[in-house]
């Protein structure tokens, strides 16, 4: 018998919901992205985030099911995350998924978001027919998060996707998150909203373009830390890249000259680049290019501490090129295996909520209307 | 009131300049950080709550993602960030009120976006870049 689950994501900008079935194949996705409405101000606001969340919900919702070609009656369970996340975008979400559940007289199943974004990992590796070795090293790396879990099967209600984990965080970062590194580096530059695709895009067309950008051509220091070698530090390298603007005025006027080009609304990657000198193309690959050594090192050295078999990698900052090239060369000349979500399921989405939902369903980890919301919910 | 200026020559000067302030603290107060990227408002953050026993240095990061952290003593000790708020609406939604219920301990960074209305004793904090490592403290 196939079991339907309805999952119901809005813990920051994103309003997805998604019908998986067997925790493994997504018969649905569907996400209302707000990054329009936040691309003005640099970030998500807050106010503006509940407001569309609750505009969306129903429509959203709606539209999961059409395109699973299924009613409401033949859901098996609601699943929604309840944190970690922005209170008012997750109450939306949750407060939904309760009366869904309550009126429909179906269970309800909490999904920690973090956990989600490791099973969107594993949603793409049982797509593409391979499933990942365990014990893993998890990198869950996005805007809000940089954290890495230890993941070990907990008890086996039969074989993957059934399967629950165990997590024992590793480390985290001790201040920015690398995708909030991104998006500040990107607001200091005028590159627009959201940081980490526009610079990739950035250096990708530079480079198809024929001009390679430098990326050892701004030296930033190593990121001294002391206490547990596992934990990742950002905020030293976008204080950095801001000394290097300070102390390169030669790049204010195109600065200004990007700010007026966004406003104007010309924010691709082809609009922006001829606006890009060597010297900001250079410094946008130094950038990136330290941002993945780092969480490609400490990924790798967290997998060897562990003795973990596989590395999987998650989140928004999972989509980027860079990233996952490094990842790719060296968790392989280490014979590890490396896995990442397809690009849609790397940022926020509701199919790896109701997939993260089906073993806890199994297990009988439901919630009731009592369900509250968690902003810094841990998921270890 | 003329503040009380200090020079900070790494991290953990400006967490130990944290730490001692936190000394100095009881509930209710607001203490609100005020600087440029990177001038070290989390830093000094993380020496504010870790000497108040609420939690550890490597607990506290940047609340610009999810706005408000929260960590507990004898009181709750709140780290908010104030960076992507815009306007008094936003405000609102933050459930500050709620915060300012009961006496706790509420450190805002991007404190000059803020613009509620409290009786609370405030104690204001400015960091600025001097140079790469060194940072003037002003408390007042």
């Amino acid at each position: 018998m196939t079991t339907r689950i309805l999952g119901i994501e809005s813990s920051c900008d994103e309003t997805a919901a998604a019908v998986v079935a067997d925790g493994r194949e997504v018969l649905s996705n569907i996400v209302a992205s707000q990054v329009d409405i936040h691309r003005k101000y640099g970030g998500v606001v807050p106010e503006l985030a509940s407001r569309e969340h609750l505009r969306q919900i129903v429509p959203v919702v709606r539209e999961a099911l059409e395109r699973a070609g299924l009613g409401f009656a033949d859901v098996d369970a609601i699943a929604v995350t309840h944190g970690p996340g922005l209170v008012g975008s997750l109450l939306v979400g949750i407060t939904y998924g309760k009366v869904l559940a309550m009126a429909l007289g179906k269970p309800l199943v909490p999904v920690n978001h973090l956990e989600g974004h490791i099973h969107a990992v594993l949603l793409e590796a049982h797509a593409a027919g391979r499933e990942p070795t365990l014990p893993a090293v998890c990198l869950v790396v996005s805007g809000g998060h940089t954290v890495l879990y230890d993941v070990q099967p907990k008890r086996s209600n039969g074989t993957p996707p059934a399967t629950s984990f165990r997590y024992r965080r590793l480390g985290q970062t001790r201040d920015d998150a690398a995708g909030e590194a991104f998006d500040k580096v990107a607001k200091m530059l005028a590159l627009g909203y959201p940081g980490g695709p526009v610079i990739d895009q950035l250096i990708g067309a530079a480079t198809v373009a024929g001009a390679l950008p430098d990326a050892d051509a701004v030296r930033f220091g190593p990121t001294k830390m002391k206490g547990n070698p596992l934990d990742f530090s950002f905020s030293g390298i976008k204080t950095a890249v801001l000394y290097y603007v300070r102390a390169h005025p030669v790049l204010h006027p195109e600065i200004e000259a990007r700010q007026a080009a966004l406003a104007r609304g010309e924010r691709r990657a082809d609009q922006l680049r001829p606006l890009c000198s060597t010297r900001t193309l250079d410094l946008i690959a130094s950038f990136q290019k330290a941002v993945t050594e780092d969480l490609v090192s400490r990924t790798l050295a967290a997998a060897e501490e562990s003795g973990a078999r596989s590395v999987l990698v998650s989140g928004g900052v999972a989509a980027n090129r860079q990233l996952r090239r490094s990842f790719q060369e060296e968790a392989s000349s280490r014979g590890l295996d490396v896995f990442f979500p397809s690009r849609q399921l790397s940022t926020d989405n509701a199919a790896m909520i109701a997939a993260a939902a089906f073993p806890k369903l199994l297990a009988g980890e439901l919630a009731d209307a009592q369900l509250n919301a968690e902003a810094s919910l841990p998921l270890a | 009131m003329t503040g009380s200026e200090f020079l900070s020559r790494s991290a953990e000067e400006t967490i130990a300049m944290g730490r001692q302030l936190a000394g100095r603290l009881n509930p209710p107060v607001l203490v609100l950080l005020s600087g440029d990227l990177g001038a070290g408002k989390t830093i000094f953050a993380k020496g504010i709550v870790s000497g108040l026993g609420a939690g550890k240095e490597e607990e506290v990061t940047s609340p610009t993602f999810t706005l408000v952290h929260v960590f507990h003593n004898h009181f709750k000790v709140y780290h908010v960030d104030l960076y992507r708020v815009e306007g008094f609406h936003d405000l609102e939604t933050l459930a500050l009120e709620d915060v300012l219920a009961e006496p706790a301990v509420v450190v805002v960074e991007w404190a000059e976006r803020l613009s509620l209305r409290t009786d609370w004793p405030s104690v204001h904090v400015l960091l600025e870049h001097v140079d790469d490592n060194t940072r003037r403290i002003t408390i007042s």
